[in-house]
Formats: structure tokens, sequence, C-alpha cells
């Protein structure tokens, strides 16, 4: 059997109701993935499998792992990139800057005058009521008004092609070392694939967050010192820490090398004491000052609250963001978006339903195998219920848990994410996979780095993406130019032309689905 | 018709550690906040060892002295004084229940409306919430509720430590003034009346001369949102009166502490707080 046919026949089984990323009908890619899918139809299946082997053994050789289970494992790459095009990077990218840039206005708003409160635009009691929302952030100001340097914002595709945002990460997002290593993983392994394409780089990731690091430091500092700070070598994303260190070329520091006195921070060198003016912060808000939160951190830094009141050092990303991440909160984004900029969102949340509203509740208790439950103040997928996939017994814990604590819980629509053609066991295979774009902020304007990390759920019909939860990822092209024929572009303009702009009430129950 | 009090208050805390503490980091609420029933004239806080002070107002608007030592020191001591004049806050008219439980009002007020690990309550000291609710106006309500506090929590100094919860002095029948203040508090939020806690100082009932010192306390008691907040004492059974000198408010206890920190070193013990008050005219 020929090995085109081999690979088509497995690339495009795909049954489900979810948007299959590289084909619109079977045997039939999409225009953007065609040289990329007669390229990879001229490997042997053997010959993709011994590739794959190749990046895993990349990623072992430079310790590109994450703790899984409590052992070291390289996060797998998969052999088959994920492509964008340059237009619909474009809406995405742009979709991402409003929402950042929305969020931004939220948390300046709530550590400060309260207008949105005021306005009626979100419950007051919605953010006194999150356990991210931080009265010790209230009134540290940063000095250029940047609290979100970094922005992961998942994003999901859904059954029709539409673009959702799924969740929102302004606390510490992780995974940007996954984009770069892939990259360079992909580069070695399947040189000839790029010559095909023209992928947007991704290497200037470092660079972005530096300047953005500088740009967000204590005014009259014409030469800041920016630190890197991690809760040490035990921490899953470490790989990471030390990467963005050293590609920004700055110091990598544990909450023990730095001290604070009278409202400065120093960093303890063998030469001595040295000024620090920007902290790029690994640690959650909890363990980051043992003055202002858990008493026994021993990661954190005393004092550090204070030292960034005063305006003498700034803590980046801010402190008392997980507001933002509350995914009750994630439900009024897009009334931010509408109060904060006049605008109204380029890319639509996930439909989502709001658990206090009795009505809203019993509906969804009614019918819970139908929905996606998941914690307010989950991440990294843990604590989520899929409705379709739970057995009675989570289910009627799941029941229990948001009728005793309603303002903890949101239901959503279980949504199909999108697949795209992986290889696994079987060979290649349809599976289910999202996308986290990074953005940085540095307070001019709100840069995306070009495609992201694309997450991918190994099992078959898993729709839980998370590399905690044993998920891979792909390499993550975003093309420079469209490449494919007038007709087809018509075509991709007008699906863009019809993103849903009008307002939805995201506390209805009902299927949101157009 | 308002009676004035010009008041001279010294207030006094601190640590000894067994041995050294090799650094700390703290926090002072110790400056009593201009406000409708009081005027601080004067205020100043003092630490040793002597160390730069660094002062801002918190979120819930209590003045807060920030300070770090970083020399090997056997004890810190931080003094507060200040000099206030005050007057007893007018109680007003209260609003009705219904007005009371206007959704805006619920939501403006959510902060004082949740229970806190410190507030919550549960089991028969919830009995006569229903009574309660019955009592159509609210000062009287919120009186029924401080005396069944009273009757039911003795208060008895050092009964109960600092960490204690509303639930464990209610289930212990004693407290101190902080226990009876968490246990109104969570009665109050139980009938949704926003109830708020109260750090600050009480100048004892004396006929001391101007200028005589006299030992004052360190004291915790209500706020309540009838229309205006309004100040109630549970542990006295009393309005706020000019009395009472206003430090700071918040959620409960763990927002106002007078004096928090962390350190490395060796164990510590307070030094005790000493409160010392005197009329100034």
């Amino acid at each position: 059997m020929a090995s085109v046919t081999q690979v088509s026949m497995v690339f495009d089984d795909d049954s489900s109701a979810a948007w299959n990323e590289m084909f619109s009908a079977p045997g039939s890619p999409r225009p953007i993935y065609e040289r990329l899918f007669a390229e990879l139809g001229r490997y042997q299946p053997a010959e993709l499998r011994q590739r794959s082997e190749q990046l895993s053994h990349t990623f072992s050789e430079r310790g590109v792992t994450f703790a899984h289970s409590g052992e070291e494992r390289p996060f797998p790459l998969d052999v088959v990139p994920r492509l964008i095009g340059a237009m619909e990077w474009d809406h995405l990218s742009r979709g991402i800057g409003q929402r950042v840039h929305a969020l931004e206005a939220f948390l300046a708003d709530i550590y400060g005058e309260g207008r949105i409160f005021a306005e009626g635009v979100i419950p007051r009691s919605v953010v006194t009521s999150s356990p991210y929302f931080c009265r010790p952030a209230f009134a540290v100001d940063p000095p250029n008004g940047v609290r979100i340097t970094v922005a992961g914002i998942d994003i999901v595709r859904d059954e029709i092609g539409n673009f959702r945002v799924l969740e929102d990460n302004v606390r510490i997002p992780s995974g940007v070392s996954y984009v770069i290593e892939n990259r360079r993983a992909m580069t070695q392994t399947f040189a000839s694939l790029f010559s095909d394409h023209r992928v947007h780089p991704v290497d200037s990731y470092p660079a972005h967050l530096f300047t953005a690091l500088r740009a967000a430091a204590p005014p009259n500092q014409s030469d800041p010192v920016i630190v890197v700070l991690s809760p040490g070598v035990h921490n899953a994303a470490y790989f990471e820490h030390v990467l963005l260190a050293r590609m920004m070329g700055v110091e990598l520091v544990e909450g023990r090398d730095l001290l604070c006195r009278s409202n400065h921070v120093y960093m303890r060198t063998t030469n001595g004491e040295r000024p620090v003016h920007v902290i790029y912060r690994r640690v959650d808000d909890d363990w980051l000052d043992p003055l202002q939160f858990l008493p026994d951190s021993t990661i954190g830094v005393a004092g550090l609250v204070n030292c960034a009141r005063s305006g003498n050092v700034v803590i980046s990303n801010g402190i008392g963001n997980g507001v933002a991440d509350d995914k009750l909160v994630y439900t009024y984004v897009p009334e931010f978006i509408r109060f904060y900029l006049s605008e109204e969102p380029l890319i639509e949340n996930v439909e989502t339903y709001r658990l206090e509203d009795d009505d809203v509740r019993h509906e969804v208790l009614g019918s819970l195998a139908s929905y996606v439950v998941k914690p307010v103040d989950s991440s990294g997928g843990k604590g989520i219920i899929i409705g379709p996939q739970a057995d009675e017994k989570t289910l009627a814990k799941t029941a229990e848990a948001v009728t005793e604590s309603p303002r903890n819980w949101i239901a959503q629509r279980t949504v199909s994410l999108s697949t795209h053609p992986t290889l696994v066991d079987d060979g290649v295979s349809p599976r289910h996979i999202d996308l986290r774009p990074f953005a940085v902020n540095d307070g001019e304007e709100v840069w995306v780095l070009p495609g992201g990390l694309t997450r991918v759920a190994l099992g078959e019909g898993e729709l839980v993406v998370n590399s905690s939860r044993g998920g891979g990822s792909k390499d993550t092209w975003v093309l420079t130019d469209e490449s494919i024929p007038l007709s087809e572009s018509r075509v991709i303009k007008q699906r863009l032309r019809n993103f849903n702009f009008s307002p939805r009430q995201d506390g209805n129950v009902g299927r949101g689905d157009q | 018709m308002n009676e004035t009090l010009s008041l001279t208050i010294r207030h006094h805390t601190g640590f000894t550690y067994d041995g050294l503490a090799k650094s700390s980091y703290n926090e002072a609420r110790m400056t009593p906040i201009t406000g409708a029933s009081q005027e601080v004239r004067h205020a100043r806080v003092t630490v040793q060892p002597v160390v730069p002070l660094s002062t801002h107002a918190d979120y819930f608007g209590t003045i807060v002295t920030a300070f770090d030592i970083q020399e090997p020191h056997p004890k810190l001591e931080v003094e507060a004084r200040s000099n206030v004049e005050s007057r007893a806050g007018l109680v007003a008219p209260a609003i009705s229940w219904r007005e009371l439980r206007a959704p805006a009002l619920v939501d403006f007020f959510s902060e004082y409306l949740f229970a806190t690990e410190r507030t919550k309550l549960a089991g028969d000291v919830l009995d006569p919430l229903a009574e309660w609710s019955q009592i159509s106006d609210l000062h009287s309500c919120v009186d029924a509720v401080s005396a069944y506090v009273r009757g039911n929590v003795t208060y008895l100094p050092g009964a109960t430590s600092v960490e204690a919860t509303a639930q464990e002095a209610w289930d212990l029948g004693e407290g101190v003034c902080q226990d009876l203040t968490h246990v109104t508090i969570g009665l109050l939020r139980e009938l949704g009346i926003p109830a708020r806690y109260v750090s600050g100082y009480l100048f004892p009932l004396s006929d001391a001369d101007v200028g005589e010192v006299v030992a004052g306390q360190s004291h915790a008691w209500i706020e309540y949102f009838s229309g205006a907040w309004t100040g109630m004492d549970p542990t006295n059974g009393i309005p706020e009166t000019e009395r009472h000198i206003i430090v700071g408010n918040g959620r409960d206890y763990d927002d106002v502490a007078p004096l928090k920190g962390v350190y490395q070193g060796a164990a510590s013990s307070s030094l005790g707080v000493v409160v010392d008050m005197s009329r100034t005219h």
C-alpha cells in the first residue's frame, strides 16, 4: 500500500462532531495544510515514528521535561505540526490583545477606584468573594500601569470553526519554553518541512519579555536590574525559569537570594548586595511574601509587597491578578471589553453558566451529564468534571458540591474541541487540541507570540489537554502568508466576518450554539 | 449636646526573643484615624531598635506603619502616641429591613455579610435568629443580639488566645472583647446586617483629673450598617461613646491586628500590651 494512501486514510478518519483542523472533508486537506499533507505523505509510518523518537530524544537531552505523577518525563511533542493561517492569526492576536487590555483595565479598577462596581457591570460581591481577591494589592500601582506582563489566554476552536476563549491565565502562565523548544526540535528533525512553508519565528519571545520587564521598571532606573524568581528546582516549570533567565541574560534567583530592607530589594551575590528593580516572579501570591500571605512560606521574600507598594521594585506579573483568572469573573470579561474599551469582543467566551442564579443552577443540575463543570479557582485541568464522560457517582458528588457552594463552580457547554491528526500508537489519528498563545504587554502594546502552545490530549476522545493530565504538544506554525487560492481566502474572510459579534447572556441556560 | 473628650494615648507593645531575632518584618496598625466621631490631632509611632518607618493606608483605610529590622535584636518594642478629640457618634434612625435587603445594598456591603473563618457560627448559637428578625427596629435588634452574646459569653480576660474563633468562644462560654465582637458580628451577618470589626481603645469611666494617667485598654467592638455605620460595644452592652477611640476596621481581627510580623530567629513571647490614657482638658 502506498504510504500516501495509508497516511491519508488514518489522517482524516474523524467521525466526531469536532472541527478537524487539517481536513475540510475526508481526503480534502484545508488549503493551508496542502503542502504539509503532501510532504508528510511521503513518510512511511515507521519513518514518522523514528522522527518522533528523535524529537523526544532531543527533549530528554535538553532537559525539557515536566513532573508527572512525581516523575520527570519529556513533554511529548507530536510530529505533526499545527498550522494557523496569517489571516486567522491576525484576528486571533487582535482578539487576545483586546482581552489583555480589558483585563488590565479591570485589575487597575478593582485595586483602585472600583468604577466598574459603581456602574454595575459586575457585582462587587463576585470580586470580594473571589479566593484570589488580594486586599494587600490594593493601591499597589505599577509605574507603567502593567500588571499583566505575560498572559496565557487559552483558546479552543468549536464545532463550527470559531475560536473561543476557554480561560484566562494572568498569574504565572507557563509553557512558553515548550513553544521555543518545540520549534528548535522540529527545525532539527524536519528541516525540509520548513523549507516549504514560511513560518513566523518564535525565538524573539525572550527579547520581548525582557523589553517589557525593562519598561516596567521604576522610573529613574536607567539600567534596571531584572531577575527571574523561581520556587526552585522542584517546581514543575523549573526548566522554563532557567531557560527564560538564560535567554534574557538575567539572574535566576530563589527567595533566599533576595532581601528586603527599608522597602528596597537586594540580591545577595558573592560580591555583596546588589539592588533589584524588577522581579519576574514564578512564585504564586500565597507564597510570595510571608509578611502578607502564608507566614511559613520559605520560598518567598518577606517584605516584598511593601517594597512594591513604595515603588522601588516591580513585581511582575502583579499580585492579585488571580481575580481575573477566577472562572466566575471570566463570564464577565466580554462585558469588561465593552465597558473599558467600548469594543465588541473579537473572540467569544465558551457558553458559561453562573450557578449562583437559582434557575440556572436547577437547569444545569437537571442535566449535569451534558455540561463541563469547573471549580472557579482551578488551573491545569484540576478538578474539572466532563459531564458526558463522568460516572454517576462523580456526577452526584459534583451536584452536591455545587449545591453546597455555587459561587465556587461554573458550568460550561461541553465543547467538542477541534481535532488534529496526531501520531499515536495505532498510527496517525485525530486528537483534541487547544491553544495557549502568550501575550506580552510592555505598556505600549500587547505583543502576541505568533502561535503559542498547542496542547493535544493523547487519549482518544479525551478533552482535557493539560500536561498535568498526560497531554502532549505540537509545534504551532503561524504562516506569514496565506499561500492559498483566492477562492479559499474569500471563504476564510467570510468566516471571519461571521464571527458572532452579537451580545450573549452568559448567565442564560440554553445552548448558544450557532 | 455632644460631649467631647480630649485624650492622650500611649500604646506600647512588642516581643522579646529567646536569644536574638536576626531579621524581622512588621506591620503596626496602631494609629487612630480621623472620622465622624473623632479627630486625630497628633499621632506618632516609634520603634526600638530605631529603623526607618513607612506608612500607608490599607484596603480598609487603616493607617499601617511598616518596618523591618536587619540587625540582630533581643526585643522589639513599638509605641504609638496620639492625641485625639473624640465625641459620641450620633445614632440616626435605622433604615427598614426591606431597605437593608435591597440587592444593591447587599452587594455593596458583601464583604461585611460573608462569614470569615473567624466569625462563622453554626449550631444552637443560631437558634434565636428567626426571633430577632421579627424585631422591626434594627437598633433594637442589634441590642438584642448583643445582650444574648453578653449573656452567654462571659467576659473573662485571658479566657481565649488571640487566635480564637467566634465558634470556639461560644462553645467555651467565655472570651475577651475580641471574641464577643466576633460572635456578635457572626450573628449580625447571619441576619443580613452588615457588620464589621473595630479595633481601638477604651478610656475607662473614671473621675481622673486632667493629665492624670489611667490604664486604658486595647479594645474591640462592632459597627453595623443601619443606613450609616453605627458603633456598638457588645462587651459592655453600650453604644460607641466618646470614650471609644477608633484605630481601624475590617472584616475581623485579622484585618486590623495591631502588630503582625515575621522574623528569623529564636522563639518569641509577647511583651504584652500597655495602654496609658489621660485627659488633656
